[in-house]
C-alpha cells in the first residue's frame, strides 16, 4: 500500500513538472523558403509561388501577409512599411485559409503557402517591392497568464519588375570606389592613401541605380602590384534596388577582428572586401561592372602605397636600445 | 638511427605546421562561395533552365518572357544556400513576476538566426503600445537609462544601473548586435508602434552564419507611486533575410 502511494505521487510530480514546463516556457522556431523572390511579369499576368514554412518549435498559431519594403540604408537592409500599398495583388491559394487568416502548425509539421502574385492590367511600369511575413500569434493562456510575451515574425522577399516588353531599364554608377587606408594625405590635389604593409585593405565599392528597375551587377576587382603581382576578388551579384544605393560584397575576402580595433576606420562602416598580404610600393585597384547583356560597363580605380612601418619602428626601437645598452657597458669596462 | 627518426619527424611536424599556415592566408574566404543556381522550390510553370535575368537581360530572358509573360528567379543564386533562413525564439514568455518598487526585474530570451545568403539578414524588435494595465489607465513608461549624460533612447544604449531610473528595456549580448551595447549595463527603450516609431534593428549581418545568438535580456524597474496592476505588451521581432 505504501510503495503504491509513493509510486502514485512519484508520477503526479513528474506528471506536474512536464506539464508546469510545457505552460512557461513557449518557444518559437520558424523557417520559410524561399527566401527571395525576383520576378519580371507583364500587366495582366499573374503567378504562383509555392513557400515552405516549417515550425521546428512548439505547436504555434500563425498568420501570414503581405507588406511592401524599401530599401532602409545602402547595405541591404529593408524598411518594412505598416500598409499594403500599390497596384500588385496578393493571395493564397491555399484550400484551408489566404491571407490574414490564422492556422494551425504543429512542432516539426510544415505548410505550404502558394502565393498568387498577380499584376492587373494597367500596371504602370516599375518596380515594386513587397515581404511575405508570417507571423505568429499569442495562445490564449499566455496572454492571461504572462505579463508580457514575444511574437515572432519571418520574412522572405519579392522582388517584382512590372514591364509590358521585357525590357529593363539600367543606369548604374559606381558613387564610391576607394579604399580606407591608415593614413591619407593630400599631394597637389590629390589624395594619397597609405598602409602599413601587413594591413588589411579595406575596399569600399557603391553602386547607384538611378533606373526604374532593379539591377544586378558582376564584374571583378582586380589588385595590380608595382611587381606585376595581380589578385582578382569576384563581385557578389546582389540587387542595387531602383533609386537606391548599394554597398556590393567581393569574394574571397579576409576578416577583421574588430573586437579590439573599434577605432579602426574599418570597423565603422561596413565594407566590400579585405585583402590581405604583405604589400611593399605602389598598388591600383580597378573595378569594372556589367549588368547583362548590352547593358553599359561601368569602371572605376583607386590606389594606396604600403610600408613596412611598423617594421621600421621597431627596428630603430631595437637599434636604440641596443646603442644604449653598448653605450652603458662600455663605460662600465 | 634513433636520432634520424627524431631529425624526420621534426622535419615532418615542422612542414605541416608550414604548410598550414601558407593555406590559412589564401583560404581566408568564409562568408561567400560563388556558386550557380540555387534554384527554390517556387512553385507553379517556372520552365526553362536559362533565366538568368541579371547575366541575359537580353537575348534568352526576353524571348522566354515574350512566351509566358513573366520571369521567376526564386533563391539567392550566387550561392549555395545549404543553411536555410531560420529564426527561432527561445522563450516568448516575458515573466517579470511581482514588482517591487526600486528593485530592478528581469526576464530573459534567446534569439537565433540562421542565414545562408550574402548581403544582410535583420531581426528588428518593436513594443507594441507600453508596457499597461489591461484597462489602459495606467502605464510603465519606457526607460531613459541612468539619465544625465547616460540618457539612452531607441537607437543608443546607455547604462542603467540607478534602481532610482524607473522604466522597461533591454540589453542585448552575443553575436551580430548593435555596438552600442558595450556590456551588460547598457539597455535602450523599445520603439512604440504606437507612437509611429520604425523597429529597432537589434541582430544584423552581412556574413553567413548558421546559429547566430543574442540573448536579449528585458528589464523593468517600477518607481513606489507606480499603481498596482497587471501590465502587459508585445515585444514584436521580425526577422527578414536580405534582397
Amino acid at each position: 500500500m505504501k510503495i503504491s502511494k509513493f509510486f502514485l505521487l512519484c508520477l503526479s510530480f513528474i506528471f506536474l513538472f512536464f506539464i508546469s514546463k510545457n505552460v512557461n516556457a513557449q518557444s518559437v522556431s520558424l523557417s520559410l523558403s524561399p527566401p527571395l523572390i525576383e520576378t519580371v511579369i507583364k500587366p495582366g499576368k499573374s503567378i504562383l509561388i509555392a513557400y515552405t514554412l516549417i515550425n521546428y518549435a512548439d505547436p504555434v498559431i500563425l498568420n501570414t501577409k503581405v507588406l511592401p519594403f524599401e530599401p532602409k540604408n545602402n547595405f541591404g537592409q529593408i524598411k518594412i512599411k505598416e500598409k499594403l500599398e500599390g497596384p500588385i495583388r496578393f493571395s493564397l491559394d491555399n484550400a484551408n485559409f489566404n491571407l490574414g487568416q490564422n492556422f494551425f502548425l504543429k512542432t516539426n509539421d510544415r505548410e505550404q503557402l502558394l502565393l498568387r502574385i498577380r499584376a492587373p492590367e494597367g500596371t504602370p511600369e516599375g518596380d515594386y517591392y513587397y515581404t511575405l511575413l508570417a507571423e505568429t500569434q499569442p495562445i490564449n493562456t499566455q496572454a492571461e497568464k504572462i505579463n508580457s510575451f514575444a511574437k515572432a515574425t519571418i520574412g522572405s522577399n519579392i522582388l517584382i519588375t512590372v514591364t509590358e516588353s521585357g525590357k529593363i531599364d539600367i543606369k548604374p554608377k559606381i558613387t564610391i570606389f576607394d579604399v580606407l587606408p591608415r593614413w591619407r594625405f593630400g599631394f597637389f590635389g590629390k589624395k594619397v592613401n597609405f598602409f602599413d604593409s601587413n594591413d588589411l585593405i579595406p575596399v569600399v565599392l557603391m553602386v547607384e541605380n538611378k533606373g526604374k528597375n532593379l539591377i544586378k551587377p558582376e564584374g571583378r576587382i582586380i589588385l595590380k602590384g608595382n611587381f606585376g603581382e595581380k589578385a582578382k576578388f569576384d563581385i557578389l551579384p546582389q540587387n542595387v534596388l531602383s533609386q537606391s544605393q548599394r554597398l556590393l560584397s567581393a569574394t574571397p575576402t579576409a576578416e577583421l577582428d574588430c573586437s579590439s580595433k573599434s577605432k579602426f576606420k574599418a570597423c565603422q562602416s561596413p565594407v566590400s572586401l579585405y585583402i590581405s598580404g604583405f604589400f611593399l610600393g605602389f598598388y591600383q585597384l580597378s573595378t569594372t561592372l556589367i549588368f547583362g547583356e548590352n547593358s553599359p560597363q561601368i569602371s572605376a580605380s583607386t590606389s594606396f602605397f604600403a610600408f613596412p612601418i611598423k617594421i621600421f619602428i621597431g627596428l630603430i626601437v631595437v637599434l636604440i636600445i641596443a646603442a644604449f645598452i653598448i653605450k652603458r657597458l662600455t663605460r662600465e669596462e | 638511427m634513433f636520432f634520424l627518426k627524431i631529425i624526420l619527424l621534426i622535419i615532418i611536424i615542422s612542414l605541416s605546421f608550414f604548410i598550414q599556415s601558407v593555406s590559412a592566408v589564401n583560404m581566408q574566404s568564409p562568408l561567400f562561395k560563388i556558386q550557380y543556381g540555387e534554384i527554390g522550390i517556387a512553385g507553379g510553370n517556372k520552365n526553362s533552365s536559362n533565366y538568368y535575368l541579371s547575366d541575359t537581360v537580353g537575348q534568352t530572358a526576353a524571348g522566354q518572357f515574350n512566351s509566358t509573360g513573366y520571369i521567376v528567379k526564386a533563391g539567392f543564386q550566387y550561392l549555395h544556400s545549404i543553411i536555410p533562413f531560420r529564426f527561432s525564439i527561445s522563450n516568448t514568455n516575458i515573466d517579470f513576476g511581482t514588482l517591487i518598487a526600486n528593485t530592478p526585474q528581469t526576464a530573459t530570451t534567446i534569439l537565433t538566426v540562421s542565414f545562408g545568403a550574402a548581403g544582410q539578414y535583420q531581426v528588428t524588435a518593436i513594443e507594441e503600445g507600453k508596457l499597461r494595465t489591461i484597462d489602459g489607465a495606467n502605464n510603465i513608461p519606457d526607460t531613459q537609462c541612468d539619465g544625465g549624460s547616460n540618457t539612452c533612447n531607441e537607437s543608443l544604449a546607455k547604462p542603467w544601473t540607478s534602481n532610482n531610473a524607473y522604466g522597461f528595456g533591454y540589453n542585448i549580448s552575443g553575436n551580430d548586435i548593435p555596438a552600442d551595447f558595450i556590456d551588460n549595463t547598457y539597455f535602450r527603450p523599445f520603439p512604440d508602434r504606437a507612437e509611429n516609431e520604425q523597429p529597432a534593428v537589434v541582430m544584423s549581418s552581412p556574413n553567413v552564419g548558421k546559429n547566430r545568438q543574442a540573448t536579449m535580456t528585458f528589464k523593468v524597474n517600477i518607481s513606489p507611486v507606480q499603481p498596482a496592476g497587471k501590465y502587459q505588451t508585445i515585444i514584436n521581432f521580425v526577422a527578414t533575410p536580405s534582397f
